[in-house]
């Protein structure tokens, strides 16, 4: 008994350390504040630990994580108020400065990616942003590849529509 | 911004850092939250045992009988003495009568009443008589 309850313990403490920043961040990039996705970065590891889960190997771990994440990313979204503390599209200044610039456009990109629906906000987060593939992310969202492929395409489109608004 | 751009600024910031105060907030929230659910269910089971230990020692304190008494000392199985059989004068030989049983009283048979109908005709020198 004890050493099932010490592995469980090292295998829980192995993937927080592993993982805190990949869901930390994912979430911030669904959610848009850190104070939301710390809160859902807690408690997706007092889920993991509830469950006393043990991976079978590190890609598992992940793969679990994400979708957890995603789910409570997507119940605060629904739950949460329209407004939140994401900057203005309108209102960031447009430094002429490279470094600057890069920084700047990732900035609007984020603001730009936080007026998307939920679903595809998440999908574009997980493909294009931590680099899982079509089927992981569609595992995560728990829905088909040819939705996931569907929705982040439309959310390129849209999201260059608002670069192009925004532009003009 | 083309969709090739906006790819590849999504890749600048896969490996972006995360803010270290937000690691250390979460990695301190989830080991606080931790204990407290492992210091809940000490507590939970604790109460649980105290109240179960409560329920069986009243149980056992207010069964009626047995458990009050005192339990009596249980002396050694008394043996009653067997003596020898005494010797006894023999008795006169007499013959034995049987007792007369007493004689049941036989139910009488009812005597008889003689009876006689007599009954008149219109033939005045016809009578019919019925005898018994």
């Amino acid at each position: 008994m004890n050493e099932i309850r010490g592995e469980a313990v090292a295998s829980f403490d192995q993937v927080l350390r592993r993982r805190e920043a990949q869901v930390l961040r994912t979430a911030f990039r669904i959610l848009g504040n850190w104070a939301d996705a710390e809160d859902v970065a807690q408690e997706v590891f007092l889920r993991l630990h509830r469950r006393g889960r043990v991976f079978a190997n590190d890609a598992a771990a992940g793969g679990w994580l994400y979708r957890v994440t995603v789910n409570l990313c997507l119940d605060r979204t629904r739950s949460a108020r329209p407004s939140q503390e994401l900057p203005d599209l309108a209102s960031l200044d447009r430094s002429a400065e490279a470094a600057v610039l890069m920084e700047e456009q990732k900035r609007r990109l984020m603001s730009a990616l936080a007026l998307l629906p939920a679903k595809e906000r998440a999908a574009v987060v997980l493909r294009e942003i931590e680099g899982l593939s079509t089927a992981e992310v569609a595992e995560a969202l728990g829905s088909s590849e040819v939705t996931v492929r569907s929705q982040i395409s439309k959310a390129l489109v849209r999201l260059r529509g608002i670069f192009n608004r925004e532009d003009v | 911004m083309n969709e090739q751009e906006m790819r590849e600024l999504f890749r600048e910031m896969r490996d972006e850092p995360v803010p270290a105060d937000s690691l250390t907030r979460v990695r301190a929230s989830v080991d606080r939250r931790i204990h407290e659910r492992l210091w809940m269910f000490v507590w939970k089971s604790a109460a649980a045992l105290v109240v179960a230990g409560c329920i069986v020692g009243g149980f056992l304190l207010l069964r009626p009988g047995k458990a009050s008494q005192p339990v009596r000392k249980v002396s050694a199985p008394e043996i009653a003495q067997v003596l020898p059989p005494a010797e006894i004068p023999a008795l006169p030989a007499t013959p034995v009568r049987p007792t007369p049983r007493p004689k049941r009283a036989r139910p009488r048979p009812v005597e008889a009443v003689p009876v006689s109908i007599r009954i008149e005709t219109p033939d005045p020198d016809v009578v019919i008589l019925l005898v018994n």
